[in-house]
């Protein structure tokens, strides 16, 4: 009983790649929808009413991407009505809307994608590469912070001591730049005692390994291969021209043929596996405790 | 053979014509606790990294140290890595990665030790550690005490036989310190893990100890049981350093063996002395009609859902006193004196610095010449390369200073010792000539000599009108110098004293001697307090 987010993150990180893929390089805007439907529908799943604020924000956002082709791109054949001059068609219109649909549905991919890739997972990923740029990584991880706190805490101490004065902009600057000039000298001090630490601890004695928390088991390995095989379908009816889909100068027909259908269906289930996963967890889980 | 053995080590550093130490020769057996000791810069850190290859600074070495009778340069790379640990003094500045289960692993995997072993090791120590709950959280979030332990634990995921510690507990509070401390006794006891350790704090180190060393300019000048050597102990600075228990034994030249825990002292005591004077008379302490800073039912907490951490406080500091503020960690204390420096702001409640309201302040001009603040981490209030360019820059003459910084002023200011940074930290302070001063944990990292001297440097400025209040863990030091202690509890404060009520009244949170005097004087709370009751008394044999 795991959540989608507790799978290994390669496993993880590959659907996430598998169920933009399509999604970016075919217009068909049935897939384009199944994409969105699955994108907000898994970031609900996850953060339930949280940041709603956000969809507001992003839902303007889906509102002027559409508008825009309409009001740029005159191509068409059915004209809606005329604006200085310029028809504004329905073509343009839904190819707008379409597009606004591709963008949005690839931004929610993208907000669950960085929920859940967290540093460590992305160092255990990038780690099998190179030890050493999985160290790197993480190196970098715990600094940033600790050097922005550390700017903090130097502004303050200043502050207090009545030596910063930020009555105006001249004096804020001069005032950060001399702080920023000790925090880097801070840092470069601060290296040399992490490095005595590295290399007491045997940093450089031979070849690193990489270890890591996560770990490669059965029901990853499932779902890497169900989300592969799902992928694999969808490429083939793209390869095969049974989902494309035009706008101009008319729209075309969707098509229905056996490989069209076979691809979006895949699509579907690729789209909502990590939805479905997230929530028979919380159905199950629930059961448990009735039960109990 | 000898598990450790240093044969005439000399160190000299490059451009120096007096070694940094200087013909050192002793023995440690295995599982044997050893403590070096000694005044800042007395050689015992450049001692210390010898010990460790990997370390080595530049310098003209002569001498050898054998590691089961092979020269450490001779040890093999893995074998130096790994069964020699080096814990260092600062806690943050050691953690390399930003979790806590990869600073675990992080020795191993230089090693190239296999995936399987490092996480059954890794889970190992982190459950002999008890941080096994933090295994997956960033080193971020971890307190000082946690990060330390941290330290020691990714050191002994790689199973060492020696494990060096150069002040390892400097930069904790004394709680998170004596766990620090206990955590060394068991790896000492269970395991027979060899201990060479540099404290000043020894209060508890002390009575762990198998052999003492004390250091002074570069060799050592005694070394042997703690019971043996402390009693042969001549210098003032060095001796400020040890156990209450033994200060008094010493100063009262007591006879038989020296006691180093509160228990030993205590049976010294009842067993020598007899106590007809219980009590230090005391003159009424009266304190100026004004208040400096006033808190007034002041409410805060840092975000909305987080609880108050600030709780009604309501205190008054009168112009003229050095007040010392304890408490716990997480009691609200530092808290309380960024509020009253005006870095946060409280959301309920008055704070009122010299009888006007904060806000009344526009403009910084509570900074200028009225109030100034000195925070925990020194460091941060440098900004130039060498110390005559802070004070120049603070504008302020090294004349003006009420101490002297002549033999610092070219070097940069993080060269300097823990004691030294906190007296050129002050120098810039003392540029603005702030009436009332707020100190957050001054005494943090200091040897016991620097502690005293900036007490003095304190007290002095109490003496010429500045107002000085202090937050602080170290009840010694608020023994020796507040004029009253406050106790900070669950933001507020909940009982206050001049030094001897406040300490005598207090049962846990009180000074050694306090402890070790208990029901046998009143409100003897420093080791001049009994040492002078325990005269006045005379000995328990005289009148047989």
């Amino acid at each position: 009983m795991r959540s989608f987010s507790e799978f290994n993150p390669a496993v993880v990180f590959l659907y996430f790649m598998f169920v933009t893929g399509p999604a970016m390089f075919c217009s068909n805007p049935v897939i384009l929808v199944l994409s969105l439907a699955g994108a907000v529908t898994f970031f609900l799943v996850r953060n339930g009413s949280a940041h709603l604020k956000s969809h507001l924000g992003f839902f303007l956002l889906f509102v002027i991407l559409a508008l825009i082709n309409p009001l740029i791109s005159h191509n068409g054949v059915t004209v809606l009505f005329v604006l200085n001059n310029n028809p504004v068609t329905l073509e343009a219109l839904l190819y707008g809307i379409n597009s606004a649909v591709m963008v949005i549905a690839a931004l929610y991919w993208l907000r669950s994608l960085t929920q859940i890739m967290t540093g460590d997972r992305l160092m255990y990923i990038f780690g099998r590469f190179s030890p050493k740029l999985a160290l790197l990584i993480s190196m970098t991880l715990r600094f940033v912070p600790l050097f922005s706190r550390q700017t903090a805490k130097t502004r303050n101490a200043q502050k207090a001591l009545g030596l910063y004065k930020d009555d105006n902009i001249i004096d804020t600057i001069l005032g950060d730049m001399r702080v920023y000039s000790i925090v880097i000298t801070w840092a470069l001090e601060n290296g040399i005692i992490t490095a005595d630490s590295m290399s007491a601890r045997g940093y450089g004695t031979g070849r690193r390994t990489s270890f890591s928390v996560f770990r490669m088991g059965l029901r990853d390995v499932i779902l890497l291969i169900v989300t592969g095989a799902l992928f694999a379908v969808c490429c083939i009816a793209a390869a095969q021209g049974s989902l494309k889909f035009g706008f101009y100068p008319a729209l075309s027909r969707l098509q229905t043929d056996s490989t069209a259908l076979a691809g979006i269906i895949c699509y579907g289930v690729l789209a909502f596996l990590p939805s479905v996963i997230d929530m028979e967890v919380n159905i199950r889980w629930n059961l448990l405790r009735s039960r109990a | 053979m000898e598990f450790i053995k240093v044969e005439s080590l000399s160190f000299t550093y490059p451009e120096c014509t007096a070694p940094a130490v200087d013909s050192v020769s002793f023995a440690a057996e295995q599982g044997s606790f050893n403590v070096l000791c000694g005044a800042t810069g007395c050689g015992k850190s450049t001692l210390l990294r010898l010990f460790k290859r990997e370390l080595e600074v530049r310098g003209e070495r002569s001498g050898r140290i054998l590691y089961r009778g092979t020269p450490t340069d001779k040890l093999e790379t893995k074998v130096s890595a790994s069964r020699i640990g080096f814990v260092m003094q600062d806690p943050e500045q050691q953690i390399v990665t930003d979790k806590v289960w990869h600073e675990l692993a992080f020795g191993l995997e230089s090693l190239g030790t296999p995936q399987d072993v490092i996480a059954r090791r890794t889970a190992e120590m982190a459950s002999y550690f008890g941080i096994g709950s933090l295994y997956e959280k960033n080193t971020a979030e971890l307190s000082g005490g946690q990060k330390q332990l941290l330290n020691l634990a990714a050191v002994m995921v790689m199973q060492p036989e020696l494990l060096i510690l150069d002040e390892p507990t400097a930069q904790l509070d004394p709680v998170a310190a004596s766990d620090f401390i206990s955590t060394l006794k068991k790896l000492n006891d269970d395991f027979g893990l060899t201990i060479m350790i540099a404290e000043h704090r020894l209060e508890e180190v002390i009575p762990l100890c198998s052999q003492l060393l004390i250091m002074e300019r570069g060799r050592i000048i005694l070394s042997g049981s703690p019971r043996d050597v402390i009693p042969r102990i001549t210098d003032a600075d060095i001796m400020s350093g040890m156990p209450s228990a033994a200060r008094l034994f010493s100063s009262l030249d007591g006879r038989g063996a020296c006691p180093v825990t509160v228990r030993e002292g205590r049976d010294f005591l009842t067993g020598s002395y007899r106590n007809s004077a219980r009590k230090i008379e005391e003159n009424e302490y009266t304190h100026s009609p004004d208040t400096a800073l006033g808190f007034k039912d002041v409410y805060f907490r840092y975000s909305k859902e987080s609880p108050d951490v600030l709780n009604g406080l309501s205190f008054s500091i009168y112009t003229g006193e050095l007040v010392c503020i304890l408490g716990g960690n997480g009691s609200g204390k530092t808290t309380s004196l960024c509020t009253a420096a005006g870095l946060l702001r409280a959301y309920s409640g008055t704070v009122r610095v010299f009888g006007r309201k904060l806000k009344e302040y526009r403009n910084q001009s509570l900074y200028r010449g009225c109030l100034a603040m000195l925070p925990q981490d020194v460091k941060t209030v440098f900004l130039k390369n060498t110390v005559r360019e802070e004070l120049a820059d603070a504008g302020i003459a090294p004349e003006e200073l009420p101490f002297s910084l002549d033999d610092v002023l070219e070097r940069h200011p993080y060269d300097l010792s823990g004691g030294q940074q906190q007296l050129a930290a002050l120098a810039k302070v003392l540029a603005v000539k702030p009436r009332l001063l707020l100190l957050d944990e001054p005494t943090k990292a200091l040897d016991p000599a620097a502690k005293l001297n900036i007490g003095r440097v304190l007290r002095k400025l109490r003496d010429e009108g500045m107002t000085i209040a202090i937050v602080t863990h170290d009840v010694e030091f608020a023994a020796l110098f507040a004029d009253r202690c406050m106790m900070f509890f669950n933001g507020k404060i909940v009982s206050e004293g001049t030094p001897r009520s406040f300490f005598a009244d207090n049962s846990f949170y009180t000074t050694a001697i306090s402890r070790m005097t208990r029901g046998f004087f009143d409100n003897a709370v420093t080791v001049t307090d009994a040492a002078e009751l325990c005269r006045r008394n005379g000995a328990a044999d005289d009148t047989d």
